[in-house]
């Protein structure tokens, strides 16, 4: 399978191939001004040209802010912001991501939280006057993640 | 004309062996002892060729005997020759309908040639199918009525301009009504065409009828003697309010806005103008100007005749103009008008327009007015315009010196207008070229997501503007906003070539807007019964096949309002259009054949599915006085495919001339008789592409085998589920449905239409316990006679694998 | 009494008492229930998007889920979860295949998302439920002369087809609110532009450059305070602050303050009983101004 149908076909990978390269997301993004590293017409046409190895072992797809100004603007309707998601789903199931990603998931799956919540924080919302936190749904949460073969992503040596 | 009231049907067969050659495979003396051997065949003749010359005599005289009512041809190239005999049948005095003539040739001898047994007994079976429908069909009549030589253009541009001037060349009393005050439309105001740069406004001069003083080739409208054309009436400044009638007579009513300038008495002399106290905001130089409440566009216009603006004017309160024209040509009482006047004709050539590009937000086009369109630019550029062939910066009159052109405002946007408007490439590069002549020292750029430059002459534009300088980045810019401190705006763009991120000064920013249909497209759409296609501009029934028709027969396109264009193409399609309208008008009759469906009333059940399927818009619902309502069928657009039929579900539609009776006892016939050893298998085919890449396989000598049965249906969409079961009842092993592809279906759905059925009865056969894969729809052209030979084989083993159907119950 | 089940998510409880506090208050005093239900989750924003957008959309799904069997309508304080939440709501309303899709999921933990509720931001609330004249009417002390530059941050607004919060290049809905106070809302060059908060932790130098231009821009533009909803801006901006000054010795001195703190405030409510002791950047400029 071409690269590019291994991405529309997943979730949030649909509309790649619409993009005809016209470059309002690069312009719309803003981190691309400041970081030569991503830019995302770049990155959609390697996704186009099937620069698999490029994308998921690079930094590029991590840098997107996920500020969804490209998604707006994008006169194709493209979603772009949607397709770095996908990319980083496809770089994470290949082994391939950030350390602070593993925290992420590790958190999720343990507490149903991403930040977890101390005792100190919970004893300074009584000060507060600030009503006790309900419990989590944390069994429900796990049931639904195993469901969508959520993987946790590992750390790695080398840390980006 | 009732069944009791013919006569018995008298056949007369014809068969051909085409100097012999068919003869040498199929055996002719079986075929004649068998089709002697069918009832009702009262002659038989056998010769080298039936469909010209002595042969065709030969059935020109049994028809005059009285001897045949109708007739059946074996013959070759079917469909060439059965128009020859058709004609010569109705010349000899028999309804041309009463005649079926078959292919044994391409359909039978050639690609059977290998099993010259098994092709005669399918030759008997095609020549048994042909008597039968024969004997089942009906005499079909046409409609004549009477077609007025005259003709209504909509539109002043230079479509309806030109398409006029063609009419009246060519003896047609031609109405042209034009909505603004001055003819010229889009073009008048674009000031110049490419890739010439010559003047928009120049057209063919009239016929020679008008003797202007210097014949050279071309001329600006208001001095090429238009207004002088004997036959054309010019009504400017109106515009159609209704439209009844039929093809060939349409009645048409207008209303003329009152000018309140008399045409006949105007000297063009300017006083008025200059004493008139009121100012309004002048829309043909786009609002970045104004002019006064009494005014002409710009000096070279036609009608060279001044126009109030009764929305601006202060009528009786000031009448200063009154006093001051020389010729009293001023009448503030003018009232409108309307006037009726049937045409047998209607050419509508309404043009395009700029999209609003207000809504495109992040670009400020409401909010700044540095950003502007090319139209308001081409008004800059063009000497009589707002700032006298100045560029300048419209929020504070200085001289623009750096210019930045954004392609694609509002095309190719998903979110907009999903399409290429396909010229605004090269009116910015015109735009762009004309600045920097002017002004070498301009600074401009233009920032695009392609160029496209494909007509004649047009990459060497391109080059040009490269030449002189112009800059192209390839990036479609992300916002447009105002630097205060710098007073400029700026152009955010990505430049993907170089990699880097520019933010382009810019004293002027023009947006190279879409092209969209013009604001009271759909109303007269509506008056005119003629569709529009998704982006609103005129529907244009097929560019290759049909170019300037619509679902109506007398109405016809013409230039921008089908979509946009440049000048040649609209000068090639107004040229187009007038031809069409000539050869509809030509004869002064309209004839319509009656190949048509037909409901029967009593049946037709309320469910409005049939004018919704049909592609032509024929059917429409009429109440009846039980508070149900019956579908009609519209002579006159029906164009014979008989999706309908297919699509009733209460069958209470026929198609004459392709009757379910009719095909019930042609698949009967086909069924009669095998010959071979092998499973029967019916090919359903629609005689656009699937009956033609039968023909094509045939006169490529395919070999393929002899066990299918071939049946012509006008359209896939014909076919009925009953009609698929009662196939295999009759002794089909297998079906297939032959249609054009999807997108090239004549009948625009048929085909579509057929593979949904093929669908729902593979469904209906699995509950009868008949394999569904006995039935399968395949989609080609004609030069894919390969794919229909490789189809029967295939569906030929398929059929044999499954094995001998048994049916239960009566076959 | 119109009630809401109020998302919290995880930032607000574990580092923005602030937010809570003065969301509360205010909704309280403004005649709105708030009501805590049971399991909700982490709304699964961008951090897990990018590990499983399928399970991210499952689980906002099951969220949802949960406030429609209470039969309440969603106000979240957050921008990630009113984004996270919204989106899926809109997506599964939309298209008939993903809701099957999703359901055939959440049929493991015994729910199905049936799309009768609404997610709603802090602000949707108080235009839909309360509206302009109301709050103005209960302003006590009204935030004159305070020059606010409002922050809408990136996912308030956008995708704005699915979120619907207002018009996404020129939005008006916070400047009105702003403007119910008595403060007067700023324009400013690139107000819309993301604050960078995201990329902390994965590329600090960008993160800060993006804050960094935010401030330069609202300073620039005369603001008094720079007014957020969305708790990752507010970090990026409050303590973000300080890393601009330590890395570019530039002093911006712009407190931060959500959009309910301010509301509490001009509502009345005391300073000292809004935790904005919390805040890295003190308030009391702002409390100075508007005393």
């Amino acid at each position: 399978m071409f690269f590019s149908e291994e991405v529309t076909c997943r979730h949030g990978g649909e509309t790649l191939t619409a993009c005809y390269q016209c470059g309002t997301c690069a312009s719309s993004c803003p981190v691309a001004r400041l970081d030569s590293r991503f830019n995302p017409r770049e990155v959609l046409n390697l996704a186009l040209l099937g620069e698999k190895d490029e994308i998921l072992s690079g930094d590029a797809i991590w840098l997107c802010t996920s500020c969804f100004n490209c998604q707006e603007r994008c006169p194709q309707n493209v979603e772009i912001a949607e397709l770095i998601f996908a990319l980083r789903n496809i770089a994470i199931e290949a082994g391939n991501s950030p350390n602070i990603y593993a925290d992420f998931g590790g958190a999720l799956i343990a507490d149903g939280r991403i930040v977890a919540i101390s005792k100190f924080v919970e004893k300074k919302r009584e000060e507060f006057g600030l009503p006790p936190l309900k419990p989590v749904g944390v069994e429900d949460l796990n049931k639904i993640l195993e469901a969508t073969g959520f993987t946790k992503p590992e750390k790695t040596e080398a840390s980006k | 004309m009732s069944v009791s009231k013919m006569e018995q049907p008298k056949v007369g067969v014809f068969l051909s062996d085409c100097g012999k050659q068919l003869s040498e495979i199929l055996d002719f003396d079986a075929l004649t002892t068998f089709v002697k051997g069918v009832s009702n065949v009262a002659l038989i003749a056998r010769g080298s060729e039936f469909w010209r010359g002595k042969g065709l005599q030969t059935i020109v005289d049994a028809v005059k005997s009285g001897k045949i009512n109708r007739v059946v041809v074996a013959e070759n190239i079917t469909k060439i020759s059965d128009v020859n005999i058709a004609q010569a049948v109705e010349n000899a005095g028999l309804n041309s309908y009463l005649v079926e003539v078959l292919d044994i040739k391409d359909h039978c001898a050639w690609p059977h040639r290998n099993a010259p047994k098994e092709a005669t007994e399918k030759a008997k079976a095609m020549l048994l199918s042909a008597i039968e429908r024969a004997k089942l069909l009906e005499p079909i009549e046409k409609l004549e009525f009477p077609a007025l030589k005259s003709a209504l253009v909509i539109g002043g541009g230079i479509g309806g301009m030109q398409t006029a001037v063609d009419l009246t060349d060519l003896g047609f009393e031609v109405k042209l009504i034009e909505k603004q005050p001055f003819l010229g439309g889009l073009a008048a105001r674009a000031g110049r065409f490419f890739p010439t740069d010559d003047c928009a406004i120049c057209i063919q001069p009239p016929s020679s009828d008008v003797k202007t003083i210097t014949h050279t080739s071309r001329k600006c409208v208001y001095r090429s003697g238009f207004s002088e054309i004997p036959n054309l009436n010019i009504l400017t400044n109106s515009s159609v309010v209704a439209v009844e009638g039929v093809p060939g007579n349409y009645k048409v009513t207008v209303e003329k806005k009152p000018r309140y300038v008399d045409p006949d008495k105007c000297v063009a002399c300017d006083k008025c103008v200059s004493v008139c106290p009121v100012e309004a905001p002048d829309e043909y130089n786009s609002n970045m100007t104004n002019r006064k409440a009494i005014y002409i566009n710009v000096p070279a216009v036609h009608p060279q005749v001044y126009v109030i603006d009764e929305d601006a004017c202060k009528f009786n309160d000031c009448a200063k103009c009154v006093s001051v024209c020389p010729t009293n040509a001023i009448d503030l009482d003018q009232k409108p008008e309307q006037v009726t006047f049937n045409v047998g004709s209607i050419i509508v050539a309404t043009g395009f327009k700029e999209f609003d590009a207000s809504v495109i937000k992040e670009y400020h086009y409401d909010e700044y007015p540095d950003v502007i369109t090319n139209l308001e630019l081409a008004r800059m550029i063009d000497g009589f315009g707002p700032t006298g062939g100045e560029i300048v910066r419209p929020s504070d009159g200085k001289p623009a010196k750096k210019i930045v052109f954004v392609q694609c405002a509002g095309s190719r946007d998903r979110r907009y207008n999903p399409y290429c408007s396909g010229i605004c490439c090269m009116i910015s590069l015109k735009n762009a070229s004309l600045i920097k002549e002017a002004n070498p020292d301009a600074e401009v750029s233009i920032c695009y997501i392609d160029i496209r430059t494909t007509g004649r002459e047009h990459e060497y534009y391109y080059e040009r503007a490269r030449d002189m300088g112009i800059k192209f980045i390839k990036g479609r810019p992300t916002e447009i906003y105002a630097d205060e401190d710098k007073g400029k705006l700026i152009v955010d763009v990505e430049d993907a070539l170089l990699k880097r991120f520019l933010d382009l000064e810019a004293d002027l920013v023009v947006l190279a807007t879409s092209m969209v249909p013009p604001e009271g497209t759909s109303e007269l759409a509506k008056m005119l019964d003629i569709d529009l296609e998704a982006d609103g501009f005129f529907k244009e029934y097929n560019a290759k096949l049909r170019p300037t028709e619509t679902k109506q027969k007398g109405i016809f396109l013409c230039g921008g309002a089908t979509f946009p264009k440049d000048a040649p193409t609209a000068s090639l399609h107004a040229h187009s259009a007038a031809l069409k309208t000539a050869k509809f008008l030509n004869s002064g009759k309209i004839v319509k054949d009656l190949r048509t469906a037909f409901i029967n009333d009593e049946y037709c059940g309320d469910c409005e599915f049939c004018p919704v399927m049909c592609p032509f818009g024929a059917i429409t619902l009429e109440p009846t006085t039980e508070n149900h309502f019956v579908a009609r069928v519209n002579d006159l657009l029906c164009e014979g495919c008989g999706v309908c039929v297919g699509t009733c579900p209460l069958n209470a539609i026929e198609l004459k001339n392709s009757k379910q009776n009719q095909i019930a006892a042609q698949i009967d016939a086909l069924l009669s008789v095998n010959g071979t050893s092998k499973p029967l298998v019916l090919a359903i085919c629609c005689q656009e592409c699937g009956h033609t890449a039968v023909d094509s396989s045939g006169m490529a000598k395919m070999e393929y085998p002899a066990n299918v049965r071939v049946i012509k249906v006008p359209c896939a969409g014909i076919v009925r589920v009953n009609q698929i079961l009662d196939a295999f009842k009759a002794g089909a092993q297998g079906v297939m449905i032959v249609g054009c592809k999807t997108d090239g279906c004549h009948y625009e759905i048929g085909s579509e239409n057929a593979e949904k059925k093929a669908d729902s009865a593979k469904v209906l056969l699995k509950e009868y316990g008949i394999e569904p894969e006995r039935l399968e729809m395949f989609k080609m052209v004609y030069i894919e006679g390969a794919q229909f030979a490789e189809a029967v084989q295939m569906m030929t083993d398929r059929v044999a694998k499954l094995g001998t159907l048994n049916l239960m119950g009566d076959s | 009494m119109k009630s809401y089940a109020i998302f919290l998510g995880c930032t607000i409880p574990a580092r923005q008492p602030n937010y809570e506090l003065s969301a509360r208050k205010t909704l309280e005093k403004l005649g709105v229930e708030l009501v805590d239900l049971d399991n909700f989750t982490c709304c699964c924003p961008a951090p897990i998007q990018s590990i499983n957008l399928e399970s991210s959309q499952a689980v906002a799904a099951y969220n949802i889920c949960l406030a429609e069997e209470a039969g309440l309508d969603i106000v979240a304080l957050c921008n990630g979860c009113f984004e996270s939440l919204a989106m899926a709501n809109a997506a599964l309303k939309k298209d008939k295949k993903l809701k099957a899709h999703i359901n055939e999921v959440l049929a493991k933990v015994g729910k199905e998302f049936k799309g009768t509720i609404e997610v709603k931001n802090f602000l949707q609330v108080l235009m839909d439920d309360i509206g302009l004249e109301k709050i103005k009417e209960k302003v006590t002390k009204p935030l004159s002369s305070l020059k606010v530059a409002p922050f809408y941050g990136c996912h308030s607004l956008r995708p704005s087809k699915l979120l619907q919060l207002d018009d996404p290049e020129r939005p008006q809905i916070f400047e009105n609110l702003l403007e119910a106070l008595g403060a007067e809302p700023l324009e400013y060059r690139n107000k819309l532009k993301c604050c960078g908060g995201l990329l902390k932790g994965i590329s600090d130098d960008t993160a800060l450059e993006l804050a960094r231009e935010k401030l330069a821009n609202t300073s620039k533009a005369g603001a008094d305070c720079i007014s957020t909803l969305c708790p990752f801006c507010f970090v990026a901006l409050d303590i973000g602050q300080i890393q601009v000054k330590g890395k570019f010795q530039e002093i911006y001195d712009l407190p931060i303050l959500h959009y309910s703190e301010l509301l509490a405030l001009a509502l009345g409510v005391a300073p000292e009983e809004l935790a904005l002791r919390s805040h890295k950047i003190k308030a009391d400029k702002v409390l100075e101004k508007i005393a």
